[in-house]
C-alpha cells in the first residue's frame, strides 16, 4: 500500500487555523477583565473556567457582602463577557460558551433566590424553529447565549405553526422574534409570520437564521434581520432593546457583525 | 429482538476496498447495476421555496421540471446510468397520500419514458422524512399531537407501492442526547445518544423498513447519521470555524458508523445514504454498496474531504441542490454534470487498471486536511471496522471501541508529526481519550449511569427506546 506519510501536503494544503492560532491564553485575557472585588472575581473565574461545581458556593459567599444584582452584574455577567471575548478571539470554542452558560445558570438561580420580585431582564425574545422543521440545535444554542447575556427567552420549540408564533408575539410583545429553519421549504413560513404580524399592526425585528437561510432571502420580507451564527444574537438583540427598529438594524448589519457590535453610534 | 451482529470483516484487507466494487452488488430499478464496476451518479435535489404550496405545484416542480431536466441532461451528456434521490420534504411526510404519492408515481413514469426511449439505466431512491420528535414520542401511539411515527410508516408504504426503487431514511434516534452533548463537547453523552440509543432506534425502525421493502419488492437501502455526526461535522466546519474541535467530530463519526451498521444487520442491503460519511467504515465491515458525496456536493455544503471520500463509493452524489437556473442549465443539470463526469473518470480508470492509483490519489490529497478525513481514509476506516467487529454484541461497547480507535489513530499520526492539530483540537482529543477510557466495560453499568446523568436533557424520554 502507498506510504501516505511520505506525502508533502504543503503545496496544496494550508492549515490556516494553526497559522492564525492565538498566542494569548484565556488567562491573559481574563486577567485584564476581572472585577476588582475578590468575591466577584471568584464568581467570574468560575464562569470563565467552567467550574460548574463551585459556582453556587462562590455566589453564596459573594452574597454575604454584596447585593444579588451586584453579584449578577459584577460576577456572573462579567464572567460571560470574558468568555465572549475569548470566544470572539478564536480561542474558546462554542462548547466552552455552552458549559460556561450552564455554570451561569446555576449561579444565577442562587442569586435570584435572594432577589425579591425576580431579576429584571434586559428584554424579552420569542424564539421558534419554523413550522414543519424539526431541527432546533441552532435555536437552542442561540437561546443559551441570549439568556446568559441577560435577556429573557420564551422558547416555543420546533415545528411551530405560523399562527401560534403570531399569537405568542401579540400576547407577549417581545423586543425581538427569532426563527430558524434548516430547509428552504420550511423557511417560507418566515414571510408568512411577518405578513401576519404586520396585518396585526406589529413591527419588531424578526431575526432569521439556519442552514438554508441566507441574507438575501431574509431581507426580502419586512422585519427580517439575518443572523449567520448564534453568537451574533446578543449583538443584534441589544440594538433592538436599545430602540433600533428592524430597518436600522438591517442598514447597519455589516458594521454590527464585522465590527463586533460596534457602530458609529456605539 | 435478536439481530445478527457483524463479528468479522467482509473484506480481507483495506486494500481490497475500491470505488465501484462491493462484495454484494445489486441490480434494481430500470436496468441499474450498483457495486459491480461502473460508478453511478446519484443526483439529489430540493424544490424551490413556494412550490410546496399545493400538491399540484409540488408535483410539477419535482416531475415536470426536476426529473425531466435530470434525465434530459443525462442523455445529453451520454451518461450510461443515473440514480435520482428524492429526500422528502416535510409536506410529503406529513400527508404522503396527498403530496407524495403523485410525485412518486410521476417521477417513475417519466423515468420509464426515458428508459424505454433511450435505454438509459436509471432508478430512484426515496428518502422519507423522519419528523419524529423525542418529547412527543418516537414510537407509534406516543405522539398524539402530530402522529409522526405513524406518518413515517405510512410514508414508507406510499413510497414503496408507487415507484421507489430504493427506500432510505435519515433517522433521528438519539438526536436529543447528541444535540445536547455536541455543544458541550461531551463524548460520553454523544456515545450514549448515537452509539447506544441511536442503535436501539435503528434496530426498531429498520426492521420495519426492511419488511415494507420486501413486501413491495424494492431495495431497503440504508441510513446515515446525518442528524448526529453530520451536525458535528458541519459545526466543526473549516479553518475559520470554531464551533467544535474537528477531533471531536472525527470521533463522533467513528461512533456513528457502529450505529449506521445496524440497518444492514437487520436486513438493509445498501446502497446506504450519500451523506453518511461513515460509509467507508460500514462498507469495510459489511461489503455492501455505498453512496458518498464530496467535491460534487459543494452545492450543499463544504467539507474537508472532497476528493478522499470518493475512494470507496459505488454511487457518487451531489447531496442536494435547490432547483434554480444557472448559466449552464438548471442547477440539477449542472451538478449532474459534475458528478456524472467524476463517475465516468472513476469507471474509466478501472479499464485502464489505474483505479487503485486514482483511489490513492484521492486519499493523498485530503488525508491530512482534517482528523475526520484521516480516520475515514480507507486503511483507517478498515481499522475502525476491525475494532467494531472485535467488540462483540454490545451496541455500547462496539461504538466505544470505534470512537477510541479513531482517537488513537489521530493521536498516533499527530505524534509522528503528520496530521497537524491545533491546540484546542489536541486538548479536546486528550479529553476524549481520557473520557472514553474511564467508561465501564459493562453495557448495563454504562446505561444505568447515563440514564441518571442525562435524565433532565430536554426531549429525552427513555420509553422511546423501551428503557
Amino acid at each position: 500500500m502507498v506510504d501516505f506519510d511520505s506525502i508533502n501536503v504543503s503545496p496544496f494544503l494550508t492549515r490556516y487555523d494553526i497559522v492564525m492560532e492565538s498566542k494569548e491564553s484565556p488567562q491573559d485575557i481574563a486577567a485584564r477583565m476581572y472585577p476588582e472585588d475578590p468575591a466577584l472575581k471568584k464568581v467570574a473565574e468560575d464562569i470563565v473556567f467552567l467550574r460548574g461545581k463551585s459556582v453556587e458556593g462562590d455566589v453564596e459567599a459573594a452574597l454575604a457582602n454584596l447585593s444579588p444584582n451586584e453579584v449578577i452584574d459584577g460576577g456572573l455577567l462579567r464572567g460571560i463577557e470574558i468568555v465572549s471575548e475569548i470566544y470572539d478571539r478564536g480561542i474558546y470554542y462554542l462548547p466552552h460558551v455552552m458549559v460556561a452558560a450552564d455554570a451561569f445558570d446555576k449561579g444565577i438561580k442562587v442569586a435570584e433566590s435572594k432577589l425579591s420580585g425576580g431579576r429584571q431582564t434586559k428584554g424579552t425574545v420569542v424564539m421558534h424553529a419554523a413550522e414543519g422543521d424539526p431541527h432546533d440545535i441552532g435555536k437552542n444554542i442561540a437561546a443559551v447565549m441570549l439568556r446568559s447575556n441577560g435577556y429573557g427567552v420564551i422558547d416555543m420549540g420546533r415545528d411551530v405553526a405560523v399562527d401560534d408564533v403570531v399569537r405568542t408575539v401579540m400576547e407577549k410583545k417581545p423586543a425581538v422574534l427569532t426563527g430558524t429553519a434548516l430547509m428552504t421549504t420550511t423557511m417560507s413560513a418566515f414571510p408568512r409570520v411577518a405578513d401576519k404580524l404586520k396585518e396585526n399592526g406589529l413591527e419588531i425585528p424578526f431575526i432569521c437564521a439556519g442552514g438554508a437561510v441566507n441574507r438575501g432571502y431574509v431581507e426580502s420580507f419586512p422585519m427580517g434581520v439575518y443572523a449567520d451564527k448564534a453568537a451574533e444574537g446578543p449583538r443584534l438583540v441589544s440594538k433592538a432593546v436599545g430602540g433600533w427598529d428592524w430597518r436600522k438594524i438591517r442598514e447597519n448589519w455589516d458594521k454590527l457583525i464585522s465590527g463586533g457590535g460596534k457602530t458609529e453610534e456605539g | 429482538m435478536a439481530t445478527k451482529r457483524f463479528t468479522k470483516m467482509e473484506y480481507g484487507s483495506a486494500d481490497e476496498m475500491i470505488f465501484g466494487e462491493s462484495k454484494y452488488p445489486l441490480s434494481y430499478g430500470l436496468g441499474l447495476k450498483v457495486g459491480s464496476g461502473p460508478i453511478v451518479p446519484e443526483i439529489n435535489f430540493a424544490p424551490r421555496p413556494g412550490s410546496e404550496k399545493t400538491p399540484e405545484s409540488l408535483k410539477r416542480e419535482y416531475v415536470d421540471y426536476i426529473t425531466k431536466d435530470v434525465l434530459d441532461r443525462a442523455v445529453t451528456l451520454g451518461f450510461a446510468s443515473v440514480q435520482l434521490e428524492n429526500e422528502w420534504i416535510s409536506q410529503m411526510g406529513s400527508n404522503s397520500e396527498k403530496f407524495a404519492k403523485p410525485i412518486v408515481e410521476g417521477q417513475k413514469n417519466m423515468m420509464r419514458k426515458y428508459h424505454d426511449e433511450y435505454g438509459i439505466a436509471c432508478a430512484i431512491r426515496h428518502t422519507i422524512a423522519d419528523q419524529r420528535e423525542g418529547d412527543a414520542g418516537l414510537r407509534p401511539g406516543m405522539d398524539s399531537k402530530h402522529a409522526y411515527p405513524e406518518k413515517l410508516l405510512e410514508s414508507l408504504e406510499v413510497a414503496a407501492k408507487n415507484g421507489a426503487d430504493v427506500l432510505s431514511i435519515e433517522s433521528v434516534g438519539g438526536k436529543e442526547i447528541a444535540d445536547y452533548s455536541v455543544v458541550r463537547q461531551d463524548i460520553k453523552g454523544w456515545l450514549f445518544g448515537i452509539g447506544y440509543l441511536g442503535s436501539l432506534d435503528m434496530e426498531w425502525l429498520w426492521t420495519q423498513i426492511v419488511d415494507v421493502a420486501k413486501k413491495n419488492k424494492v431495495v431497503p437501502g440504508g441510513d446515515t447519521n446525518c442528524a448526529g455526526a453530520n451536525t458535528a461535522m458541519f459545526m466543526a466546519g473549516g479553518f475559520l470555524d470554531r464551533d467544535i474541535p474537528r477531533t471531536f467530530s472525527a470521533v463522533t463519526r467513528a461512533i456513528a458508523s457502529a450505529r449506521t451498521l445496524v440497518a444492514i444487520e437487520v436486513g438493509a442491503t445498501g446502497p446506504d445514504k450519500d451523506c453518511g460519511y461513515e460509509g467507508p467504515i460500514v462498507k469495510a465491515i459489511s461489503g455492501r454498496p455505498s453512496s458518498q458525496e464530496g467535491k460534487g456536493a459543494q452545492c450543499a455544503h463544504a467539507d474537508l474531504m472532497g476528493n478522499l471520500v470518493a475512494q470507496t463509493c459505488d454511487l457518487w452524489s451531489n447531496e442536494s441542490v435547490e432547483y434554480h437556473p444557472e448559466f449552464g442549465g438548471s442547477s440539477v443539470q449542472c451538478w449532474l454534470g459534475v458528478i456524472g463526469y467524476e463517475a465516468a473518470l472513476m469507471t474509466a480508470s478501472k479499464q485502464m487498471k489505474t483505479d487503485k492509483m486514482l483511489r490513492d490519489t484521492y486519499v493523498a490529497s485530503d488525508r491530512f486536511r482534517s482528523p475526520e478525513a484521516f480516520i475515514l481514509s480507507y486503511d483507517n476506516a478498515y481499522r475502525i471496522g476491525q475494532a467494531i467487529v472485535g467488540a462483540g454484541d454490545s451496541y455500547y461497547l462496539r461504538a466505544k471501541a470505534a470512537g477510541l480507535k479513531a482517537a488513537e489513530l489521530i493521536q498516533a499520526s499527530n505524534d509522528k508529526g503528520k496530521l497537524k492539530l491545533s491546540k484546542e483540537e489536541k486538548d479536546a482529543l486528550n479529553r476524549i481519550v481520557a473520557d472514553l477510557r474511564s467508561l465501564p466495560d459493562e453495557e448495563g453499568k454504562f446505561v444505568d449511569w447515563a440514564l441518571k446523568e442525562y435524565a433532565s436533557v430536554p426531549a429525552f424520554e427513555p420509553k422511546n427506546y423501551e428503557l
